[in-house]
Parts: structure tokens; C-alpha cells; sequence
């Protein structure tokens, strides 16, 4: 029965992994920069979660709907004055200024929250659903892989059907001709830092409830996003969502059948692995390691 | 080369007398040490960062290794401080030769989050193993070597400066040599460096392996002054990060950035610790000590020092990509 719990709750971990990377691909997508503030913007999306639970008594997941709008400006803003500047720089110097970004939220929010971890409790926190087998299915959990789902398919309507998901996709995939074909190429990156904010804060917000809330937390979801976008292939959407739950799936499993201690050395090895045997990923385009 | 030479002969010459004058003041010697040990630090990543273009994002992985090898010899049997130094350095070698074989096949961001990648599996390595001690880490409590008074600070003060010297010669040695404009082409043009016939491979393993070695030394001085490390303070990526800035805002590919840059971070670190800038803020009278502000000060500047040092990041790529020593080079001129 134990790879049965570990089947589902590496599923519903893998999840939300997914939320995040998916944003840190679409950035990268567009953009080309690696964001190495991606954890410290779903640690944003934690604490406004707690903040808006404990302040005004709104459920974490009814908090999405402030939560979305809010970051989606935060990113938007952040990217036309800071991240926008070094599209054109080495990467060296993209990832410096997304690492000293990063490092400017963590402390300040150590700052304005303190080093104490809060724990988000509400009245279904720790409630689980029990199914046959003994397999229990934890309720905060569940209810973030479903809104995951509809946030996910949302993206994917959003990226094929509507115009500006056009004009993203076609930005992604070759800016210059993109510019020449008359899109505005400022504002999808815009839109896109905007969007992958909105995803990674959302995910931080979901998992509220399970992790705990401190001004670092977003740290070890940082190199598993990197981990699920060089999976999926840097810069494919849909290659983060299937690389979340390949990566839930792996940690479930390897702090079930050989320890909780090395389940993140596993999960390097298996990165480092990917970068060597597979660089592209498993949705990648060609060529573009 | 001369001139340089003899930069390096007076600045040896005036951190040599520097102790003299400043008594016995373990305060202001403790924070000069971890200056010149900041200094050597990113000099050495500056060989294969600045020099050679690759930005590694895991170089806590070699000054951690060096310290843990260390500190678990001296724990264990004690075979001298020398022989602990050499042993660490042959770990280190073990680790950049392992990293490089994988990382140096990548370019960019592949090669910056793969070198990140082998630094956490280190990291997380010493976390899980029992011979490091674990989350706990290891305290050293007989350091004694020779007639040495090991409870001054004058050995490791000595030990770092020359340390720093000896990496700031090599460096200056190096970029006369063949070698050193070999790396200076792979970091303008990879694929024009390979055309010419560079062995990018090898040249790149070289410049990380030296690195990695004066990395490794450093970590051993410092387990011996510190007589207590862990994963925290030796193996973070944090850690890494900070060497990166030092060399970045100091000016990367110079040889002087990296000392310019521990100079001022550092202190800038002790000074915002010790709360000096809140306490001049005070003095100064533009904010009073009761108010809100002045309490917010009072209270929290001392956790302030790395959010400094990121808007100093921010603002440096942003308007002085090149660091300060890079504003004041003439293009072409490295």
C-alpha cells in the first residue's frame, strides 16, 4: 500500500510543482533569463496567502482571486523596470540581477515577518479523505491539484486560442521575427514575467497550508522548478506540467523506498542526468541547449 | 608585469606591518581576516569566472570541502595542519574534475544551474553523511601546531594574507601566459576559441581545478580559525553567491576587483551588523531614537547586510555591469 500513498501524494505534490515551473518556463520561453527569484515569488504568494487569512479571515483558496490579480501587476511592474533592462545582456548578468532580486525579497521580508515560520491553520488543514488500502488523501493538498488543473488548462486556452497567447507563443519562439511581424515584444515579456509571478505565487499560496511560511521557504522550490523545466524543456509550458509530476512522483518514491534525507540528492542526480543524456528535454525544441 | 609585481610587493608589504598598529584588537583583526579570506575567495573564482568567462554557481562546494576535510582529520587522528591542507585540496581537485566532466559540456544557463546542482548534491551530501557530523557539524577543539600561539589571530591572519598574495601572483602570472589568453578567448568566443585550435575541455578544467584548489586552502584556514563549520556556513549557496558579487562588484577580470570588492562588502557587512549606520543615523540627528524609524533601525539593521548586498547587485548590472575596477578600464584593455 505504500506505493499506493506514495503513487497519489507524489501525484498531488508533482502538482503544484508544475504550477510554479510552468511560470518560470513561460518566462523563460519568452524571455530568455533564467529567474532565480522564481522561489521568492512563490514565498510572496505564501505569506499573502497567511496575511489574507489571519488579517481579513479569507480561505487561502478564495485568496487566489486577490492573490492573482495582485502578483500579475507586481510581475508586470517588475519586469518593465528591472528584468526588462538586461534582455539584451550575457546571461551571467540576467542571473545576477534575478539572484540579487531574489535576495532583496527574502530580506525583506525577513525584515517586515522575522525569521519565524507561520503555520497557516484553517478548519480543514490537517483533515484527509480515507480511502480503501489505507491511503489517505490530504484535503488542502487535493484541492490544490484540482485548481492546479483548471489553472493549467486555463494557461493552455489562454497561450492557443487567444490573440496575445499568440503573439506570446510566437515570441517564444522567435523574437525578432516576432517584432517584425508587428508584435510588441516588451509587453509580451511583460505579460509573460507578469503571468509566470501570478503562476508561482498562486502555487506558493496553495501550498500554504502544508508548508511552513518563512522568508526562505521559496528557496528549495527554486532548483526543483529548475529541475521540472529542464525535464520538460526550458521554455515548454506543457513540458513543466508533465515534468512537475514526473518530479512529485520521483521524490514521493525515493523518500518512500530509500530515505526523506536523500530525496533532493536524487533528484539533482536525475537533473544533472537530464542536462547530459538529454538537454533539450522531453518537450524541448532542438538545438537550443 | 613589473608594475603590477610591484603593486602586489607594496600592498603584501603594507597588510604585512598592518597588525603591528593595531595592537591587540581581535575585533578589527577578525574582520580583516575574513576580508583577505572574502579576497581570496573571489580572486580564485575570479580565475575561472573572470578569466575564463564560466560562471560557477557552486564555488561554496570547494572552500566547504576544503574545511570539512579539515576538520574531520583533525578530529579523527590530527596528522598535522599541513597535511589537512593537502588533503583537502586533493578532495577539491576530486570534485571540480567530477564537476567539470559534467558542467563544462554546458553553456549559459545549463552550465550555471548544473554547476548549482553539484554544489547542492555536495551540500546536501555532508547534510546526510555521518562522518561530516550531519546538520550538527563538527567542532575542532585541539588545533595546536607547533610552537604557534593558535589562540592569537596573527597565524591566520598571516595564513590568508598569504594565501591572497599567492593567488593574487598566480593570477597576474597566469594572464601573461599562453594559458591565461587561451581562457581570455574562450570567455570572448568559444566557438572562435575552438576554430583556433583551443581545447576548450581542457582549458577549462585547468582554470577550475586552480580555482578550486586556492578555494580549498581558504575553507582549510577557516575551519582551523573557526574551529567550528557546518553545512550552513561553509557549503551554502549562499555563500557562493556572496564570492560572485564580491568579484562582480569589485570588477570581474580584473585583478584587483576581487580585494576592492571583499574590501568593501565586508566592511559594509560589520558595519550594518554592528549597527554603526544606525547609530550614526542617530547621532547625526536625521532620525531621532525614540521615533519609529529610529527603533526599526535600532532593531533591524544588523539583519540587513545581504539586502544591501542585493540592491547592490541590482544596481551595479544595471548601470556598471563591468564593477567599480571595470568603470575606469579602458575597453580592450583587460
Amino acid at each position: 500500500m505504500l506505493f499506493f500513498q506514495s503513487l497519489i501524494s507524489g501525484i498531488l505534490t508533482g502538482g503544484v510543482y508544475a504550477l510554479a515551473a510552468m511560470g518560470m518556463s513561460l518566462v523563460f520561453g519568452v524571455m530568455n533569463i533564467s529567474n532565480f527569484a522564481h522561489g521568492e515569488l512563490m514565498m510572496l504568494g505564501m505569506y499573502l496567502a497567511y496575511y489574507l487569512f489571519i488579517l481579513f479571515n479569507i480561505d487561502p483558496f478564495i485568496a487566489l482571486l486577490i492573490i492573482m490579480p495582485l502578483t500579475f501587476g507586481f510581475g508586470y511592474a517588475v519586469e518593465k523596470t528591472m528584468i526588462g533592462r538586461v534582455i539584451d545582456h550575457p546571461s551571467e548578468n540576467q542571473i545576477l540581477l534575478t539572484v540579487g532580486f531574489g535576495l532583496i525579497m527574502s530580506n525583506t521580508a525577513l525584515l517586515a515577518f522575522t525569521s519565524d515560520p507561520k503555520i497557516l491553520t484553517t478548519s480543514y488543514s490537517s483533515s484527509s479523505i480515507s480511502l480503501p488500502g489505507d491511503i489517505s488523501v490530504s484535503i488542502p493538498m487535493l484541492l490544490s491539484f484540482i485548481i492546479t488543473c483548471a489553472l493549467t488548462a486555463a494557461l493552455y486556452l489562454f497561450l492557443a486560442k487567444t490573440k496575445t497567447g499568440m503573439a506570446l507563443r510566437a515570441t517564444s519562439q522567435n523574437r525578432e521575427a516576432a517584432q517584425l511581424m508587428g508584435i510588441d515584444v516588451s509587453r509580451m515579456s511583460s505579460i509573460a514575467f507578469g503571468t509566470g509571478t501570478l503562476l508561482a505565487a498562486s502555487a506558493g499560496a496553495m501550498i500554504a497550508q502544508t508548508y511552513y511560511i518563512d522568508p526562505f521557504a521559496g528557496h528549495t522550490f527554486l532548483l526543483k522548478s529548475f529541475t521540472i523545466c529542464v525535464l520538460g524543456g526550458l521554455g515548454s509550458v506543457i513540458g513543466a506540467a508533465v515534468g512537475g509530476i514526473v518530479i512529485g512522483l520521483v521524490e514521493a518514491m525515493s523518500s518512500a523506498y530509500l530515505s526523506t534525507d536523500w530525496k533532493d540528492v536524487v533528484v539533482f542526480v536525475l537533473f544533472l542526468a537530464i542536462l547530459l543524456l538529454r538537454p533539450r528535454g522531453l518537450f524541448g525544441r532542438k538545438g537550443e541547449q | 608585469m613589473t608594475r603590477t609585481l610591484a603593486a602586489i610587493a607594496l600592498f603584501t608589504a603594507a597588510a604585512a606591518v598592518l597588525p603591528l598598529f593595531l595592537g591587540d584588537n581581535p575585533y578589527v583583526a577578525d574582520i580583516i581576516i575574513t576580508m583577505l579570506m572574502m579576497a581570496s575567495l573571489a580572486s580564485a573564482w575570479n580565475i575561472v569566472g573572470g578569466y575564463a568567462g564560466q560562471f560557477s554557481f557552486g564555488h561554496a562546494a570547494y572552500f566547504g570541502a576544503g574545511a570539512y576535510t579539515t576538520s574531520i582529520l583533525l578530529t579523527t587522528g590530527n596528522p598535522g595542519i599541513p597535511l589537512c591542507v593537502a588533503a583537502g585540496v586533493a578532495v577539491s581537485c576530486v570534485i571540480a574534475l567530477l564537476t567539470g566532466a559534467i558542467v563544462f559540456r554546458l553553456r549559459g544557463h545549463y552550465f550555471a544551474l548544473a554547476s548549482i546542482a553539484v554544489a547542492e548534491i555536495v551540500r546536501l551530501t555532508a547534510l546526510n553523511l555521518d562522518i561530516t557530523g550531519g546538520a550538527q557539524g563538527i567542532l575542532v577543539t585541539d588545533v595546536s601546531f607547533g610552537a604557534l600561539d593558535m589562540n592569537s589571530k596573527n597565524p591566520f591572519y598571516y595564513a590568508m594574507l598569504f594565501l591572497l598574495v599567492f593567488t593574487l601572483c598566480l593570477s597576474a602570472w597566469l594572464r601573461r601566459t599562453r594559458a591565461g589568453f587561451y581562457l581570455l578567448a574562450i570567455r570572448e568566443d568559444q566557438d572562435a576559441a575552438a576554430s583556433l585550435g583551443i581545447n576548450l575541455y581542457l582549458w577549462k578544467n585547468m582554470a577550475l581545478l586552480l580555482s578550486a584548489a586556492l578555494a580549498s586552502v581558504a575553507g582549510s584556514i577557516y575551519a582551523v580559525y573557526i574551529r567550528f563549520i557546518d553545512t550552513s556556513a561553509v557549503l551554502s549557496l549562499r555563500l557562493s553567491i556572496e564570492i560572485i558579487l564580491t568579484t562582480i562588484i569589485g570588477g570581474i577580470g580584473t585583478l584587483w576587483g576581487p580585494v576592492l570588492g571583499a574590501t568593501l562588502l565586508v566592511s559594509l557587512a560589520e558595519a550594518l551588523r554592528s549597527n554603526m549606520i544606525g547609530a550614526f543615523l542617530v547621532n547625526a540627528g536625521a532620525v531621532s531614537e525614540g521615533s519609529a524609524i529610529g527603533k526599526f533601525l535600532n532593531n533591524n539593521l544588523a539583519h540587513a547586510h545581504v539586502l544591501v548586498y542585493g540592491i547592490i547587485t541590482v544596481l551595479c548590472i544595471l548601470n556598471l555591469p563591468k564593477g567599480i575596477l571595470g568603470m575606469f578600464r579602458r575597453k580592450g584593455s583587460a
